[in-house]
């Protein structure tokens, strides 16, 4: 009873404890300051973004479609070294997730107190699930990159909701995104051994050997195009009906005066739904599908027997070398 | 400022965006994922520290129960000993102050008894005496002669204890 009394008291203590020291994080300045310092990251470059949108887009001509502004061009080797719209938005982009993630984990504690710690915790809960669910318990330490993968596609692609340039739309951004999906899938296949991984490519018949080495190149480029042309082509759309609205607007306000026919009666609405198709839902599926497709090609390249096997062989081959040299 | 070309491949952008995949998933790793995994493992370990507590508080709370159990069955025992040993006690000595008493009230009817046998004999022989008195007298005057006095007191004699043998009867 005694003993009872004691732990029950102490366990008061230690959460009457527990609840001053939320207290105090809360009410701190500091907490406070730091808070508006995140907030700061995650808006001040979406601001930044769309000003140098505003001072740098020259005026353009009819409808144009273009690539990413090239803001600077360097000699380098093999190609110039340029720094474009996607650049500078990706780079923006990165600051703004930094300041989400910090705003996010920032006063994490046991006993949540603050409403966005759900918010974290759900984001990664549900992030480890989905890895976990699509490829095993033994890729857990992917869970990150796959956030990071989902987090950057989505809000590269969301930039478009501001009428910024979306970095997704330039192929290089997601070449470059697919070239290192690729390197790890490659990661993952010669970890059976380099004679397992160039044997795969004559299964199940030698002949077959170029159209799987087209089908291996194949992946990162399909997963490159899949996403740069959806997103561009909801550029493309949104840009394409944008005009032809304007023109049907003019067209039919033509007998007006000239101050009325120059109201595009037809754009005020219209774009909006295109915009959530093209902008919100297309972004963030293509974002997810592109996750999808990395989780799967990664988990499927890698053979757990096989690696299994070969590091028994290895480890063989150690012993035999071993047992020569103790023989010499 | 000039757009690029819209399908333009450049090594260096690849490369850049590459780096910043790379560079995004440090920085999701390093403050988003390990802090609320740390937080969740904290979290799960003192909850599990708590409810092992509570589970030996519970065991604890559990023969400490059993022990007050048992000790109320024992003094719910013990009351009955002493109950039962108590009213043996009061039995015992209901029955001696029963049979103090009887012997006591045997002893007043003995005594009694006594007295009143002695009264009995005082009686009879005062009785005995004024009888002879009486019928001494009453004979005197009756019979109006002189008798023998022997004579006499064998006539009363018998008379009276013929009067004793009838009181005895009755």
């Amino acid at each position: 009873m005694k003993a009872w009394k004691e732990g029950m008291s102490k366990l008061s203590d230690a959460v009457i404890t527990q609840e001053k020291e939320c207290v105090k994080i809360n009410r701190g300045k500091k907490f406070l300051a730091l808070d508006i310092l995140y907030i700061a990251m995650m808006v001040l470059p979406i601001v930044t973004a769309i000003t140098l949108k505003v001072l740098f887009t020259p005026a353009s001509k009819g409808v144009t479609i273009t690539g990413p502004l090239v803001y600077f061009r360097i000699p380098f080797i093999i190609q110039d070294f340029i720094i474009t719209e996607s650049q500078i938005n990706s780079a923006l982009v990165i600051i703004t997730i930094l300041g989400i993630c910090l705003y996010l984990t920032h006063g994490l504690s046991i006993d949540p107190t603050l409403k966005r710690q759900h918010i974290a915790e759900i984001i990664v809960e549900k992030a480890k699930g989905l890895v976990s669910g699509n490829m095993g318990e033994a890729f857990g330490a992917f869970t990150s990159f796959i956030m990071a993968i989902m987090a950057l596609s989505a809000c590269s692609s969301l930039l478009s909701l501001f009428g910024l340039f979306p970095p997704t739309s330039d192929m290089n951004v997601v070449a470059g995104w697919s070239i290192l999906v690729f390197g790890i899938i490659t990661y993952y296949k010669l970890k059976c051994g380099p004679a397992n991984y160039l044997k795969g490519f004559t299964e199940p018949v030698a002949i077959l050997t170029p159209i799987n080495i087209i089908g291996e190149f194949a992946t990162p480029i399909s997963m490159a195009f899949r996403h740069y042309g959806n997103v561009l082509s909801g550029v493309v759309v949104s840009v394409l009906v944008g005009s032809a609205l304007q023109g049907l607007s003019a067209m039919l306000l033509s007998w007006a005066p000239a101050f009325i026919a120059g109201i595009p009666i037809f754009q005020i609405g219209i774009p909006a739904v295109l915009s959530v198709y093209f902008d919100l839902f297309s972004g963030l599926l293509q974002a997810f599908i592109f996750a999808m497709l990395t989780m799967l090609y990664v988990s499927g390249a890698f053979d757990p027997e096989g690696y299994l096997e070969y590091k028994r062989k290895k480890q063989e081959k150690k012993m035999k070398k071993q047992k020569i040299k103790n023989a010499k | 400022m000039q757009p690029s070309e819209i399908i333009s491949v450049n090594i260096w952008q690849i490369v850049v965006s590459l780096c910043n995949l790379v560079i995004l998933f440090l920085i999701v790793k390093k403050f988003l994922y390990k802090p609320v995994c740390k937080m969740l493992k904290d979290r799960q370990e003192l909850l599990e520290k708590q409810k092992e507590e509570a589970r030996q508080n519970l065991e604890e709370a559990q023969s400490t129960k059993q022990e007050l159990e048992k000790e109320l069955e024992d003094a719910g025992q013990r009351a009955e000993e002493i109950l039962a040993q108590a009213t043996a006690q009061g039995q015992r000595r209901q029955e001696k102050i029963t049979e103090d008493a009887r012997a006591q009230a045997d002893d007043i009817v003995r005594q009694a008894k006594v007295q009143a046998e002695l009264v009995k004999k005082q009686a009879e022989a005062e009785i005995k005496a004024q009888i002879v008195e009486v019928s001494f007298t009453l004979g005197e005057k009756l019979i109006e002669r002189e008798i023998k006095e022997e004579d006499h007191h064998q006539l009363i004699d018998d008379f009276i204890s013929q009067i004793g043998d009838d009181t005895d009867e009755k």
